[in-house]
């Protein structure tokens, strides 16, 4: 019984070598590689990984598409023939590139937009390399990668959204290369601390802007002095709509202030600490005693509806802790909040009086919720004077009772022992 | 005319009370029975006067004194808590959703809804003291030796219904400190060999503590274990009445039963003792739950731990400190003490009741009861620790690890678990 188990199998197995061992021994025959579709492999046996990964090998893109050559040849003199132009420089490699970026019927079915390469030629990488052949410009490889290019939503591509400040940092760090063109080089630190960098690196917040959505991608350039508002306020719409509306909305229109720079920092992106209010206008104001009390008087207001804000939430706390339902006091600090957060575009307009008019308003839920949670404090103090009458009736019993015993011990009714 | 009509009151509610106190050797049963209607109809079938004034007549041995007071104190806690307990169970609603607006409702809407519960919290607490110290004086007292050990025992099985009480009501608030701190308990009941894990399991009734695990606790603490109480505290005290109180250590024999004609008569000597006791006890329960209430702390959040964690109970503190410093091992060696001396009446049987010549089993006693003080101090001094999202408590492989800022143990807690959730302003720049 067994046997015959075996020799069916056996039977299978020579079938198998019959049929299929034929096209097996004439593909080895022929070609050299075991990948037949790609002849380069054979000697470029390195970059497979380059031939099978990425974006690029996934749609066809194939070797000879950029290198040119023929992956059919079986030499190598064959193979490097036809348009082979071997490793492309700086500039081919844009060019090479947008042959078919910039074209938008190659384009059309992935949905990619085709002006990255004119864009390039704007930008001051573009520039650099193609009006003066300057080697230390980037060109798509430099950021996109060379063979294994992933699409930008793919995170080992080095312009995923983390990626991009350490893209641009690998060469905008670099102190040596920099200097040649007076570029500083602590940005990419001065990103990463900033309220920017920390909503995108540590909160992973894609919403975040990283260099490009200031720069720009392609056309990498600097936004300049009139600019800079524009810029920060495609995010910050509001205040930048305040900033237009104000005095120095104006001057920055005509380059006598560096927009938003004026008071904040690029890179650093900080926030004017509410304390330092004063000290930031008096940088132009100091010798305007008018002005300068303006200053003085806007930080004093901001600094009262942060606290007024903090006492709320403390009140808040306070009332929760004690048991309230604090739904209703909830609501009214988000109130409060809002237009604490109203302040912010207040002050960028100058428009003091509206400042004033949200500082109120932070004050009054302020007060109304401190006075509901003293209310709460005082009930929970009544709570106390229970003890009174607790104590008072309590010791009463026990003085009596204790009477009692010493009147029965006397006429020795309790001859109890302590022990 | 006036002074008149005042004397003759006077004389009138004299004369009543001479009546009154005639007409039995027990005032307080001529108040029940001047009271009740059917009084007598039912005293002729069922002689309830009779029994009543046999028990006040009960005569107690003359060694029963103050220090004797601690079981009685355990069993007056225990009332206040079934007392208060039904009142808040009049408000309570055991449901994820809805306990803990009831419990706001009842600390802040509900009439002296919060003396109920503080009430309720400070005699949950303070019936573990006052167990713990009538159980230190059975042991030193030796009153664990034959004929009582079956006493001891049912003693220890409701110290153990007292903790398993505190244990299941210290979910039903349902707020932050709830909930993390049943999560931790639990989390160190699954540590226990063999059927650690099945247990919390059964008593968590899903992967996390959620509402099936409230619906679980609330019906094991007020179904489960009052009928449980209830038995073991008949029990205690039937074998209580029949032993009597135990002769002091100086004793060298044990005379079975209390004398009738020796003792001291429970009405009114040992009344009027335990009203005092009492009263006391009552009036400082009441202070410290106007003192110090229990806070509300945020509603229970299963996706985030609170940065601190505060400790509402003695049970919880002693074993969090337990843990915290010697770690599980140290738990179990504690946990180890008790069972031994559990076990105690199986093993120590001599009639000898001088402490001074049982110095093992003294020693047994102070190193139990003095780690319990201590580990109290230092669950105190502890105050709250951080938590881990998985409930553990802290590394349990880490041996006598002191608290401070050096300590590697717990993942970064986000600022933003304040109390109320509001979110701290940032500012308007």
């Amino acid at each position: 019984m067994r046997g015959a188990a075996f020799r069916s199998l056996m039977g299978v197995a020579v079938l198998a070598t019959l049929l299929l061992g034929p096209r097996a021994s004439q593909a080895q025959g022929t070609v050299v590689s075991a990948d037949t579709a790609n002849g380069c492999l054979a000697c470029h046996a390195g970059q497979r990984e380059a031939a099978t990964m990425g974006v690029h090998s996934q749609h066809g893109v194939r070797c000879v598409d950029c290198h040119g050559g023929n992956a059919d040849a079986r030499t190598l003199p064959g193979g490097h023939q036809g348009h082979f132009i071997g490793s492309p420089n700086k500039v081919q490699t844009a060019e090479l590139c947008g042959s078919c970026h910039s074209d938008p019927n190659r384009m059309r079915e992935y949905g990619l937009p085709t002006g990255q390469l004119a864009q390039f030629r704007t930008s001051r990488h573009g520039q650099l390399l193609f009006g003066q052949n300057n080697a230390d410009a980037p060109t798509c490889t430099d950021c996109h990668g060379t063979h294994i290019i992933y699409p930008p939503y793919d995170a080992r591509s080095q312009v995923y959204p983390t990626n991009i400040p350490g893209t641009c940092a690998h060469c905008h760090s670099d102190e040596k290369l920099m200097a040649k063109y007076h570029l500083r080089t602590d940005q990419f630190e001065q990103f990463r601390s900033s309220a920017h960098g920390v909503a995108l690196f540590q909160h992973q917040n894609f919403a975040a802007p990283t260099c490009i959505s200031c720069h720009g991608a392609h056309s990498a350039l600097p936004p300049t002095g009139t600019q800079v508002a524009s810029v920060c306020g495609q995010c910050h719409a509001l205040v930048d709509q305040a900033f237009e509306q104000s005095p120095h909305g104006a001057a920055s229109r005509v380059g006598k202030l560096r927009g938003c720079l004026a008071c904040h920092t690029n890179h650093g992106t900080e926030g004017v600490p509410i304390d330092k209010i004063g000290a930031t206008c008096d940088k132009c104001h100091a010798s305007d005693a008018r002005l300068h009390q303006m200053g003085v008087d806007l930080q004093h207001s901001v600094v009262q509806a942060s606290l007024d804000m903090e006492s709320a939430r403390q009140a808040v706390d306070a009332l929760s802790l004690a048991g309230r339902q604090v739904g209703y006091y909830r609501f009214r600090y988000q109130s409060a909040l809002t237009y604490y957060l109203q302040i912010a575009q207040a002050q960028h307009s100058l428009d003091f009086a509206k400042v004033d008019d949200l500082a109120r308003r932070v004050r009054s839920v302020s007060v109304d919720l401190n006075n509901a949670a003293n209310t709460s404090r005082e009930q929970r103090w009544e709570h106390k004077l229970l003890l009174l009458p607790v104590w008072f009736l309590s010791l009463s019993a026990v003085v009596l009772a204790w009477l009692a015993l010493r009147a029965l011990r006397r006429t020795g009714d309790d001859d109890h022992r302590q022990g | 005319m006036l002074g008149r009509a005042w004397e003759a009151t006077v004389a009138w509610g004299k004369r009543f009370w001479d009546d009154l106190k005639a007409s039995t050797d027990a005032s307080l049963l001529a108040i029940l029975r001047f009271v009740g209607l059917l009084y007598g109809r039912i005293d002729t079938r069922l002689p309830i006067d009779q029994a009543f004034r046999k028990s006040l007549r009960h005569r107690l041995s003359r060694h029963a004194g103050w220090r004797h007071a601690f079981g009685g104190i355990t069993y007056l806690l225990f009332m206040v808590l079934v007392v208060t307990g039904v009142l808040l169970s009049f408000y309570y609603r055991p449901s994820a959703e809805e306990a803990y607006q009831s419990i706001q409702n009842i600390v802040s809407g509900v009439t002296l809804g919060w003396l109920m519960r503080d009430v309720h919290v400070w005699a949950a607490n303070l019936i573990v003291l006052a167990a713990l110290v009538h159980m230190g004086r059975v042991f030193f007292g030796a009153a664990y030796k034959p004929p009582r050990e079956t006493n001891w025992l049912v003693g220890l099985l409701l110290l153990f219904v007292i903790f398993a009480f505190g244990a299941t009501g210290y979910l039903l608030p349902w707020d932050q400190w709830a909930y993390w701190t049943v999560t931790q308990g639990l989390a160190i009941l699954g540590h226990v060999p063999l059927f650690g894990g099945a247990l919390v399991e059964i008593l968590r009734g899903d992967p996390l503590v959620s509402g099936a695990t409230l619906s679980r606790f609330f019906a094991i603490h007020v179904i489960v274990l009052p009928w449980l109480a209830l038995a073991l505290l008949m029990l205690h005290f039937t074998l209580v009445r029949k032993h009597g109180v135990a002769p002091p250590a100086e004793a060298a024999t044990e005379d079975l039963g209390p004398s009738d004609e020796s003792g001291v008569p429970f009405f009114p000597n040992h009344f009027l003792r335990s009203l005092i006791v009492g009263v006391l006890v009552l009036s400082l329960v009441i202070t410290a739950a106007a003192l110090y209430p229990r806070d509300v702390a945020a509603p229970a959040n299963p996706a985030q731990p609170p940065a601190s964690l505060r400790s509402t109970w003695i049970v919880a503190d002693v074993s969090r400190a337990l843990i915290y410093y010697l770690g599980g091992w140290g738990f179990a060696a504690y946990l180890l003490l008790g069972a031994v001396m559990v076990l105690l009446p199986l093993f120590d049987r001599s009639p000898e009741r001088r402490l001074r010549q049982r110095p093992i089993v003294a020693s047994l006693g102070v190193v139990f009861f003095l780690a319990f003080a201590v580990a109290w101090a230092a669950g105190w001094h502890l105050r709250s620790v951080p938590v881990l999202a998985s409930g553990e408590l802290t590394p349990i492989e880490q041996p006598l690890a002191m608290p401070g800022p050096a300590l590697p143990r717990v993942a970064p807690v986000q600022p933003a678990a304040q109390p109320t959730g509001t979110s701290s302003p940032r500012g308007p720049q």
